[in-house]
């Protein structure tokens, strides 16, 4: 194993010692949708439960086979060089711009961008963005999947549409299931700003329409006549819902179909939180399940820059969650409901999409794997009931929605799973990606009005603008940016290329220890247009 | 322009008795380069013989002139001490009153709307105020004319496009600057710098301009002109670097004022193709204030006699058309631009933005084998081809004014036109077919084209489109295809002046069919003795003079293509054919022609092959050389007129005055006798003519012959009375009769001056006992 010696000891000062030798282990659980079995995790979703505690490597074996390699190999071998570096950091970058002249109908999104780093094997972070077609408004979010990457890719592909279909007016609903009916051309509903990487899934793509027509149509039915306007949060609110519930009920109803059968399993069984924006105007609604985080990046008129946070993370540190949870079930479940931190002991997000071993009976999952195929039934993981599981559901996929009315000063929107708020604070977040896109479009202009400036003040005031801009020349993309300090990041907060090259080239099997998946969109804001809104 | 506006500021105030803040302060141009200071003394030689005092000055003189200046960097200067500075409003406000004192109605605060056209003639104006009524209407509506050419229901285009544009102002110095204190342009800092209210203004033309207003007026409410100071940083630089003593001096204010920029760095004018008395000017590129009175002349002049006093073409709205419309290219177009009001100007520059619109079928093809684009009327044409094992200087460095880094390239393209064949791709060229019923196609042909239409069917004339002055408003081949029917062959950016004069001069109610039919034919110029050979063996018609005189038009087929338009003509003096193919044929035509030419040693060749060849025979070029004030009885192509025939066409009584009266000037062909071609500045165009020490013309165009192995200059030569500076009678005889030099960059050569292009260039191939073995070598 390849492992870089020297590394160990600055991240183990770094306060990391604590976090290896409290969780670092070997769990026998096989992920649901990756072959490699075998995954060391430093900070696993699924803390590894009592009876599997026989696998876990004794933490003295660990130091000791740290300390061996230190002889063993030269550190050196292992760095990359800046192309390098950059090349691993860009592969999964992706930019977005609205388009720059559509008529008067200016948008108040300037664009996105938007990047993931893996530290699983394959990802489990899924992102995705897209225009709504029908009506107005763009969507954003980022996917945290757990128990695999099953989960998250099905809402990454799905929830779109169920928001989109949640928007719609009555008429346009009727229109999209009479073409249906007819065999004639669907409206498009969404346009999708997608990386090559990002993939959707062709064999369930039936499947999913078909989930998806049953919605709009129980839509139509309740339709009671009178237009009334559409409420966004309710509409996210019953699109997330509406989604976690075909997902159940999908992998209840089972299909004909072994791969599909085997996949819709895989997705009820894992497990994915879900952080999404929609955009519309000035109208910002973030929905969010799960413990990933919008942060908006507010620009004071002195010009620093302060965050927002736009949405509550839904773990223990939750104090509300905590009191939900409590109501939720019997007294007599209060000290078991939520154990070291961790919902029934086990899993770190109080919300979240798929995971129906903490929403099901136990007769049902039962009923459920033993009916289910062999992969399914050979499976450790999913077998295993979680320990006082008295009155499920005990996690539902329903969001929690912020709504904010965008200011001028409002400049951007740090969609971003766990992966990056853990290693740095929102504050830092927001003031990196805020100097990141002053300097690249001078959106910070410098204005004389009223004071004594001579030239050559000023001269110098520019020349030192324009150095600093020239560090942050090396990212095309603020998320992208984001990830090199999240990664880079030394004692100073400056990027430290050694430091960045080293946690690149940690093997797969080991970076799991050091981060987790990191995945951000970057959310540009037209100040203008917003602006002009509000007179 | 620039002088008669001078003169006019001048006398606006003691006219109007308003301040126009006309302060004679003179400017200097400095030179930080060797290339910059050469394209100063051209620009220098060429003020002197217009009357306008200014002189080359060194550095040290430079700092005498402006004690803040930082000379230690310079080569040299420009002083031109009669230069002056306005303030704009001040003028705007004396014009307008000079104007309402002679019954001018202003409205102010008014906006238009549109213009209302009835039968393509302008009849009022619709403002938000009511209509207006009136029979001419001019759009100078700045960087909104564009949009207000759309408003209308036949759009008119008129392509500018805004960019910002930033000058500083200061607080007075401690000692304020005299009022006197010339103004500074560095261009090589791409600023210029000039006294305001004893402090200084100055801006720049930076090298990354923001364009604006491309969406048009309604981006003006959500982009509020705000000061980038980023973005002036270069330019702040630069003036601290040129005035390193300002650094104290404190700032007033960033002033955000965009400029309008048009696709070819030059204004716009005159009257619409589409709409009769629709007249504009507009697209000032930044110097509306310099140009605006004399352009204001020159529009005033075109509206009431029809035509300005001048030659204008290179201003004329007609030299644009609907294809240079295109938001998206004006944007991209005029961030090229406006950097390049101070990049150094040098000869043969083309753009490199808003390229690749229009092209000939075979442009892939040819682009692989190594071509380098020009481009005209949006129109790719190659200019050379490079070879494989050759590699040509970088875009910024191939700049010069000395011999191109080419020459080689073009020379051996011209050998080859010479001893065996080249294949040029000339697919602009404007083609226009008009057709009647009757026989009316050839009435109207005759009256409007100077030279006798009525030839033998298949037979090709040259002839001019003159106009009443006799003066040449397009040069042109005509081929009669038939009884009836005519296709005729202009210049490339002829396209909307012809079409435009052709509507206008045809009888309304003919039944004569007009149709531009550029689009349908791809055009391969066949050049060289061997093409003779190519083309019949390509036929299987013979091909050589007996069978196929020259100027004769036969449709043919070549190869497996038929109707091939096969004319015995080349452009430029040389034996060969133009092959006309319709589009679909282009590539197997060209595919045919260069696989059975291999033998003969074809080879590519583009237009500065041409060009060389077609100068040295005296080959003059509408748009170049000749223009709507040339006729041609000055440029030595009487032959070329029917003025003996008794017919009546536009231009013949000019011509008939002019036959009996002598001609005022006379296109000649001047050859450079002691000029070095590695070593000596390149002639280009605007360079002066002396005969016996005295000033009597321009060059309009210059080439490099190879044949002669000596620089050809064309230029008109007059002769100018010693003693009144009146223009006399140029007679043979006076051209014959006189030393020559021409004047590069304040350098005299001595130049032989003909009337007649040198006859042995004409002289058929060389005798059998001069061959030898490079012959036989591939070209």
């Amino acid at each position: 194993m390849p492992a870089p010696t020297q590394l160990f000891f600055p991240l183990i000062r770094n306060c990391e010692l604590s976090r290896i030798y409290g969780t670092a282990c070997y769990c026998h659980h096989k992920h649901l949708c990756c072959s490699s079995s075998y995954i060391p995790q430093s900070r696993l979703r699924y803390t590894p439960h009592p009876a599997y505690a026989t696998f876990c490597r004794p933490k003295e074996n660990w130091w000791q086979y740290t300390q061996g390699r230190r002889y063993a190999s030269t550190p050196q071998k292992f760095y990359l060089t800046p192309p390098q570096v950059n090349s691993i950091l860009k592969a999964n970058e992706y930019s977005f711009k609205v388009p720059e002249f559509d008529g008067k109908n200016v948008s108040s999104i300037l664009g996105f961008d938007s990047n993931q780093l893996p530290a699983n094997a394959p990802i489990e972070d899924r992102r995705s963005a897209a225009t709504c077609l029908q009506t107005r408004g763009m969507l954003l979010g980022v996917f945290d999947g757990h128990a695999g990457c099953a989960c998250s890719q099905a809402v990454s592909e799905r929830l779109f549409y169920y928001i989109a279909v949640s928007l719609l007016p009555h008429e346009t609903l009727l229109e999209i299931e009479n073409a249906v009916e007819s065999g004639r051309a669907l409206l498009p509903i969404l346009q999708w700003h997608k990386h090559p990487n990002d993939y959707f899934s062709k064999e369930a793509s039936k499947l999913y329409f078909n989930s998806l027509r049953t919605y709009w149509q129980e839509l139509i039915d309740l339709n009671t006549g009178e237009s009334t306007d559409i409420d966004v949060k309710e509409a996210l609110i019953n699109a997330f819902k509406r989604l976690d519930n075909d997902i159940s009920l999908e992998a209840q109803v089972g299909d004909p179909n072994s791969f599909l059968n085997y996949l819709v399993l895989r997705v009820a069984f894992s497990g994915a939180t879900a952080c999404v924006a929609h955009v519309d105007g000035v109208d910002l609604h973030v929905a969010n399940t799960g413990d990933s985080r919008a942060m908006l990046g507010v620009q004071e008129e002195d010009g620093s820059w302060s965050a927002v946070t736009l949405s509550n993370d839904h773990n223990a540190q939750n104090e509300r969650e905590l009191e939900r949870l409590k109501l939720e079930h019997p007294k007599s479940e209060a000290k078991s409901v939520v154990k070291q931190d961790r919902l029934l002991g086990l899993l770190m997000p109080f919300r979240a999409f798929g995971d129906v071993k903490f929403k099901w009976s136990i007769d049902l999952q039962k009923r459920v794997i033993e009916s289910g195929p062999d992969q399914l039934n050979d499976n450790e993981y999913t077998k295993f009931i979680p320990p006082n599981y008295h009155t499920p559901p005990y996690l539902t996929a329903e969001p929690e929605v912020t709504y904010h009315r965008l200011r001028p000063q409002d400049k951007f929107l740090v969609l971003a799973t766990d992966g990056l708020w853990e290693t740095m604070h929102r504050q830092d977040v927001v003031r990196i990606v805020g100097e990141y896109l002053t300097g690249m479009h001078h959106q910070q202009p410098i204005a004389v009005g009223g004071y004594k400036v001579t030239l050559g003040q000023m001269h110098g005031l520019l020349t030192e603008r324009r150095t600093k801009m020239s560090s942050v020349f090396e990212d095309q993309n603020a998320a992208t940016h984001l990830i090199r300090h999240a990664v880079g990041n030394n004692e100073f907060g400056t990027v430290d290329h050694e430091r960045l090259s080293k946690m690149l080239s940690l093997p797969e099997e080991l970076a799991r220890m050091y981060r987790d998946d990191i995945t951000i969109i970057v959310v540009q804001f037209n100040s203008h247009v917003v602006g002009a809104y509000q007179n | 322009m620039a002088d008669y506006s001078n003169k006019l500021y001048y006398q606006l105030e003691q006219e109007t008795g308003i301040q126009t803040g006309y302060t004679r302060t003179g400017s200097i141009f400095l030179a930080q380069t060797q290339d910059r200071l050469i394209s100063l003394k051209r620009i220098n030689a060429g003020l002197n013989v217009i009357g306008i005092p200014s002189e080359i000055i060194s550095p040290k003189k430079v700092a005498e002139l402006h004690h803040l200046l930082n000379v230690h960097d310079l080569v040299g200067a420009m002083h031109v001490p009669e230069d002056a500075v306005v303030s704009s409003a001040d003028v705007a406000l004396a014009l307008a009153s000079a104007a309402s004192q002679n019954g001018v109605q202003i409205y102010d605060r008014t906006s238009v709307l549109h213009v209302m056209v009835k039968k393509g003639q302008v009849t009022g104006v619709e403002t938000d105020k009511g209509q207006i009524e009136c029979q001419y209407f001019v759009n100078c509506a700045g960087q909104w004319a564009y949009e207000l050419g759309l408003s209308n229901e036949e759009p008119v285009s008129i392509p500018l496009h805004a960019c910002e544009h930033f000058y500083l102002l200061t607080r007075p110095l401690e000692t304020p600057l005299q009022s006197s204190t010339p103004t500074i342009v560095d261009a090589d800092g791409r600023i210029y710098i000039r006294n305001w209210q004893g402090g200084i203004l100055s801006g720049g033309f930076e090298k990354n301009p923001k364009p604006i207003f491309t969406e048009g007026k309604n981006q003006l409410e959500i982009q509020n002109l705000q000061e980038d100071w980023d973005h002036f940083e270069p330019l702040l630089s630069s003036l601290l670097r040129r005035m390193p003593e300002l650094e104290t001096l404190e700032i007033m204010k960033l002033v955000n004022c965009p400029e309008t920029f048009t696709p070819d760095m030059r204004c716009i004018m005159g009257e619409s193709p589409a709409v009769q008395g629709y007249f504009v000017l507009a697209g000032m590129n930044s110097a509306g204030l310099s140009f605006g009175g004399g352009a204001g002349k020159y529009l005033a002049e075109w509206m009431v006699h029809g035509y300005p006093s001048e030659n204008v073409w290179e201003l004329d709205l007609k030299r644009f058309g609907a294809l240079q419309s295109s938001r998206t290219f004006l944007r991209h177009r005029v961030m090229e631009v406006m950097p390049l009001m101070y990049d150094l100007k040098v000869p043969r520059w083309d753009f490199q933005t808003g390229r690749q619109l229009r092209t000939s079928p075979l442009y892939d093809r040819l682009d692989a084998q190594g071509a380098r684009w020009m481009e005209k009327h949006g129109f790719e044409r190659p200019k050379y081809f490079v070879p494989p094992d050759k590699d040509l200087l970088a875009l910024e460095q191939s700049k010069t004014f000395y011999k191109p880094d080419w020459f080689d390239i073009v020379e051996s393209e011209v050998k080859c036109c010479k001893e065996a064949v080249c294949v040029i791709d000339m697919s602009s060229f404007t083609k226009f077919e008009i057709t009647s019923t009757g026989d009316q196609a050839l009435e109207v042909l005759q009256y409007l084209f100077s030279n006798d239409l009525d030839v033998p069917v298949g037979h090709i004339v040259h002839t001019g489109m003159l106009n009443e002055g006799g003066g040449y408003e397009n040069d042109c081949s005509i081929a009669r295809l038939n009884k009836r029917s005519f296709f005729m062959i202009s210049p490339t950016d002829q396209q909307v002046h012809c079409w435009a004069w052709l509507k206008k001069h045809m009888p309304k109610d003919s039944n004569l069919l007009l149709e531009d039919v550029t689009w349908k034919y791809t055009a391969l110029n066949l050049i060289g003795p061997r093409a003779v050979d190519v083309l019949s063996e390509l036929s299987y018609a013979p091909m050589t003079p007996d069978h196929f005189p020259s100027l004769f038009c036969k449709e043919m087929s070549v190869g497996y293509a038929n109707g091939i338009r096969v004319m015995s003509m080349t452009h430029t003096g040389e034996p060969g054919f133009m092959l006309y193919i319709p589009i679909e044929y282009a590539l197997h035509v060209y595919n045919e022609v260069m696989s059975v030419g291999q033998k003969y040693g074809i080879r590519n060749a583009g237009y500065y092959a041409l060009r060389s060849l077609r100068i040295e025979k005296f080959f003059a070029f509408w748009g170049q050389d000749i223009n709507n004030l040339t006729t041609p009885l000055e440029c030595g192509r009487e032959s070329r007129v029917k003025l003996e025939k008794g017919m009546d066409f536009i231009g013949r009584d000019a011509l008939l005055q002019q036959k009996q009266n002598g001609v005022y000037k006379r296109l000649t062909m001047s050859i450079l006798d002691d000029h070095d071609s590695d070593l000596d500045l390149w002639p280009w165009w605007g360079e002066p003519i002396y005969r016996n020490g005295q000033y009597v013309g321009k060059t309009t165009s210059s080439a490099y012959s190879y044949s002669l192995e000596r620089h050809v200059c064309l230029g008109f030569v007059h002769n100018f009375s010693e003693d009144t500076g009146e223009e006399q009678v140029v007679t043979a005889d006076f051209i014959n009769r006189g030393e020559y030099e021409i004047d590069i960059a304040g350098y005299r050569f001595q130049a032989k001056a003909k009337l007649y292009p040198v006859a042995s260039l004409f002289t058929q191939k060389r005798r059998k006992d001069d061959m030898e073995l490079s012959d036989l070598h591939g070209k």
